[in-house]
């Protein structure tokens, strides 16, 4: 009836005022509206507010979820519940973007330019006007500025970054080099805010380019050059000052109101009285008044939090399969119930060898497909599963699960089965049949075939017990593989930043959605830890590096093809092709599906799924909109 | 006589603290990899990922690149002049981060530090002077205890009763409506509501430290002639336990300011952390953990600073209780 009621006013072009009685609003802003310190809620919607389905019921105003965070550097759990407003938003499937502060968009010219509609009447937090001249600034002032930065890789198309036009003061049009169809995904990413990041007419007080006497400002506040000040007043993405100024106005659902600083000990982000969605009922949300974070250090506290009834809606920190018991026993004093989150693709433990190696010798072991496929089917997958994982999980290789329209199996099902006679034959087909005193085969110059394997121990409790395993296995085969642990930075340094690893293992649960990066599959990231050396040689252009064989290259065009896709079938049509050269290749072995993960929430909160895509780029469990979920009575 | 001690102690001091900043940064510096890489690492760990362009800018702008002298002069210069450099994790100058916390954790050290010489100092004398009794027994039963068991323990132990079985909020230092609130005397009535957990917690090893030491000092004044003398000559006994055996027995709690600072503000850090009290060490231990070179390094220099302090306050005020230090 409301989208009746609007549908005619739009019709028949009512002023806005007329709509006034239509919309709904949060009972905490009566009082403001009342003694005139704020508009009317009709004034401060977008004349046509974005409608959102609620999940199961119309909810009801009030209320505070509360949540931890685990000391500094956890600016992304605020993210995952305030959600990337970005010009486009993921569904909750995860399956295609949507439009979110646009009101939609056009493709243009094969998908080369992307003309986006804005929201007439749409504000700031603070009441300012949202327009077309807040995306030119976030996109000419500050991403196409070199003093500000380095273009960021996701609007470089053929080598060429994006660039962008005002159209009329609600339409841009983004224009690239080549077709560019993952854009309106790329949108979608928490990476992907970046054109609708800073208000203007906030924002521009701290720029280089608007302010005359930067000089004198930044003496004033003690830093050296403008980006600094600029990141420090306003944020970026993917760093904490991002929550650290509560004057900065921005298109959340709700904003802070308590800044997470280096010194916080809680971190309050209150509702957005502009916040342009509304319910079906045309009631403005959010629901939630507001959301308190403590700023806990210590994670077994974020527990005792939880398991005291202290803690509404929770993932983060919590969801180790091993907290889960614990959780479980105290489900009922505290208040809350479990939701599942799963992983779309991938692998718990990918084991990754470096086909770049600098020792001669173990890059041509490394390099024989004969030699991982004996390494694959010499895994007694099961075994590790059954012993380290307590029979959760699957054996699986890599890529999207069978659910997904992505899925490819070969790359998925290869080499699974235990078939150590199989492998052995392969080995000695290598030419590895000599053996040392202890059964180990030997390489031609007479050492051992033997090398190590990195990896850090506090990332994730199953994998030194998985590898452990997995090395007994192997020494059936002859091979022997050490186990290194690795401090976290010191890892990054060698197999990251350098490639002076002979093996590494990586948790890879990716299921190759649009926008994601398909690093398994081709070497265009610093997890492509089987090809570092060619990720070097990829991104300096061939500076530095090593150069990868063709079949590498192709990939490296296929992974641009999958980018410049316009359709669903376009890319995945790109990406399965990638997947057949990876799955001829075979250049490294998974183990286990991942884990069922999980987060808790309260038993009063309403509106929220049960089950939820896991993953940042989603980011869980923000494209399910926390911003309609409601505290039952 | 004692001016020019203090004095030269106080010179001595400027060469000590610019040692102590090249090797505090050069610590800081020694692990593999910078700021950035840990940042990266960080995100990634969460599955988080970061531009490499970006890292690579921000590797200049912060000057990261550079080479270890020059990072060095530009902070330490910056320092002599109280700037203190930017925190690259919070992107705010560290001036701004380091007082507050920097105050509550010198608050938090001299509570734990009175607390433990009020605890200790009558109950050290109790048990020498029982020597042997049930209640010796039982202290220092209690003592070894105390300095048994580690503080972070305590902490998790009392949490989660307090958690569990009493449904309170045990960590932290403020209620919810003091965290943000300015100073005030009702937030300062509810920091002592809060600080004293962690005083207990803290103070329990150190406590059960300087009992054994008063306990042994006194034993051993207790025996010499002299306080037979003295009891002989029919001086009440309480007298002459406070004004001769005690009075040289008390040398260890006055040279305990030196290093109970240091150790109690460094010793806090799992405490703290486990407790999550808006003091320096939790703080300074994420700053180390996330190379944040500048805070950590502020951090440190500050930590050193307050060591050599207490040093020379733990030495005058030996020089003034003990004639034998001053007049040699």
């Amino acid at each position: 009836m409301k989208n009746l009621i609007a549908l005619f006013t739009m019709g028949l072009v009512l002023p806005a005022a007329a709509m006034a009685a239509d919309y709904a609003q949060s009972p905490t802003l009566d009082a403001a509206v009342e003694n005139d310190t704020l508009p009317p809620v009709a004034e401060r919607l977008p004349q046509v507010p974005e409608v959102i389905e609620p999940y199961e019921s119309i909810g009801q105003y009030g209320g505070v979820i509360r949540r931890a965070l685990a000391g500094s550097n956890d600016h992304n759990n605020i993210l995952r519940i305030v959600g990337p407003q970005g010009l486009t938003r993921w569904n909750a499937d995860w399956t295609e973007p949507l439009p979110n502060v646009a009101e939609g968009w056009e493709v243009e010219d094969e998908g080369r330019s992307f003309v986006f509609r804005l929201r007439p009447g749409m504000r700031w937090s603070d009441g300012h006007p949202f327009t077309a001249d807040d995306i030119l600034f976030n996109v000419e002032d500050l991403m196409l500025n070199p003093d500000f930065g380095p273009v960021p890789s996701r609007y470089v198309i053929a080598g060429e970054p994006m660039s962008v036009e005002k159209i009329d003061d609600l339409t841009v049009r983004f224009t690239f080099a080549a077709p560019f169809g993952s854009f309106p995904a790329e949108l979608a990413s928490p990476r992907g805010q970046h054109p609708v990041l800073h208000p203007k007419h906030y924002c521009s007080q701290f720029h280089g380019g608007y302010v005359e006497n930067i000089n004198a400002l930044l003496q004033q506040e003690g830093v050296s050059d403008w980006p600094t000040l600029f990141q420090n007043k306003c944020g970026d993405i993917e760093i904490p000052a991002r929550w650290g100024n509560a004057e900065k106005p921005t298109l959340d659902p709700w904003v802070i109101a308590e800044p997470y600083t280096g010194g916080a000990t809680r971190v309050v982000l209150e509702r957005n009285p502009y916040f342009w969605q509304v319910d079906t009922a045309g009631n403005q949300l959010p629901y939630i008044d507001r959301v308190e974070n403590i700023v806990l250090r210590d994670v077994q506290a974020v527990i005792l939090e939880a398991i005291a009834g202290r803690i509404d809606l929770q993932a983060r920190h919590i969801d180790n399969p091993a907290d889960r018991p614990v959780l479980a026993e105290n489900r009922e004093a505290g208040g809350y119930d479990f939701y599942e989150t799963y992983a779309t693709g991938g692998t718990l433990l990918l084991l990754q060898p470096n086909l770049t190696h600098k020792d001669p010798e173990l890059n041509e072991v490394f390099n024989q497909k004969d030699f991982r496929v004996a390494l694959s089917l010499g895994m007694d997958r099961q075994a590790v599963i059954d012993i380290a994982l307590l029979g959760q999980g699957e054996p699986w290789q890599y890529g999207p699960y069978e659910g997904s329209p992505l899925y490819h199996e070969r790359m998925a099902t290869q080499f699974l089965d235990y078939d150590p006679a199989r492998a052995n034959e392969l080995l000695d087909g290598l030419g590895y049949t000599e053996r040392d005193a202890e059964g180990y085969r030997l390489l031609p110059s007479g050492r051992r075939l033997s090398f190590q394997v990195d990896v850090i121990p506090v990332l994730f409790a199953e994998a030194v017990d998985m590898l452990e395993l997995i090395s007994a296995q192997w020494q059936e085969l002859g091979v022997e593989m050490q186990i290194n642990s690795l401090e976290r930075s010191f890892f990054f340094e060698r197999v990251s930043s350098n490639w002076d690893h002979d093996w590494a293992v990586w948790p890879a649960a990716m299921g190759w959605q649009q926008g994601t990066l398909l690093q398994e599959m081709v070497p265009i990231w610093m997890g492509a830890r089987y090809g570092i050396g060619w990720w070097h040689w990829f991104q300096s252009n061939g500076a530095n590096g090593v150069e990868p064989p063709d079949h590498v290259k192709r990939r490296f065009e296929l992974n641009e093809a999958s980018r410049a896709a316009v359709t669903f079938e376009e890319y995945r049509a790109a990406v399965h092709e990638m997947a057949d050269i990876a799955a001829e290749q075979f250049e490294i072995i998974g183990t286990s599906t991942d884990l069922p993960r999980y987060g808790i929430v309260s038993t009063r909160l309403r509106n929220v799924p049960l089950s939820m895509p896991a993953s940042f780029d989603y980011p869980t469990p923000a494209p399910t909109l926390p911003q309609q979920y409601y505290f039952a009575e | 006589m004692l001016l020019t001690y203090i004095i030269k102690r106080i010179l001595w001091t400027i060469p000590f603290l610019f040692a102590v900043s090249i090797v505090a940064f050069a610590l800081i510096q020694a692990p593999p990899g910078d700021y950035l890489t840990t940042f990266a690492a960080t995100l990634a760990q969460s599955g988080d990922m970061v531009d490499q362009e970006r890292l690579e800018a921000l590797r200049t702008r912060y000057g990261l690149d550079q080479p270890f002298i020059v990072q060095y002069w530009k902070w330490i210069s910056g320092v002599l002049v109280g700037d203190f450099g930017i925190s690259f994790e919070w992107q705010q100058p560290v001036s701004n981060l380091i007082w507050e916390r920097m105050a509550l954790s010198l608050c938090l050290a001299v509570s734990t530090l009175l607390f433990t010489w009020a605890v200790a100092f009558p109950i050290g004398i109790y048990s020498a002077v029982r020597k042997y009794s049930i209640g010796d027994y039982l202290i220092t039963t209690l003592g070894f205890l105390g300095l048994a068991m580690p503080n972070f323990l305590l902490a998790l132990v009392l949490m989660y009763i307090g958690v569990v079985y009493f449904g309170a909020d045990v960590g932290g230092l403020f209620s919810p409506e003091y965290q943000t609130a300015p100073w005030s005397w009702p937030k300062f009535v509810d920091l002592l509501k809060h600080i004293w957990i962690p005083v207990v917690i803290l103070g329990t090893s150190s406590s059960a430290a300087l009992i054994r030491i008063m306990r042994a000092n006194l034993l051993d004044e207790l025996n010499k002639p002299y306080v037979t003398t003295a009891r002989a000559k029919g001086l009440s006994e309480f007298r002459l336990l406070l004004k001769y055996p005690v009075r040289l027995a008390l040398n260890p709690f006055v040279s305990t300011i030196g290093w109970a600072f240091p150790q109690l503000i460094s010793g806090a850090v799992i405490t703290a952390f486990v407790l999550s009290l808006p003091t320096a060490g939790p703080l300074l231990l994420q700053a180390l953990l996330a190379q944040d070179m500048y805070l950590a390094g502020a951090f440190i220099l500050l930590l050193c600073t307050l060591t050599v302090v207490g040093m020379l306050v733990s030495d005058i005020l030996l020089a003034l209780l003990d004639p034998r230090i001053r007049y040699r």
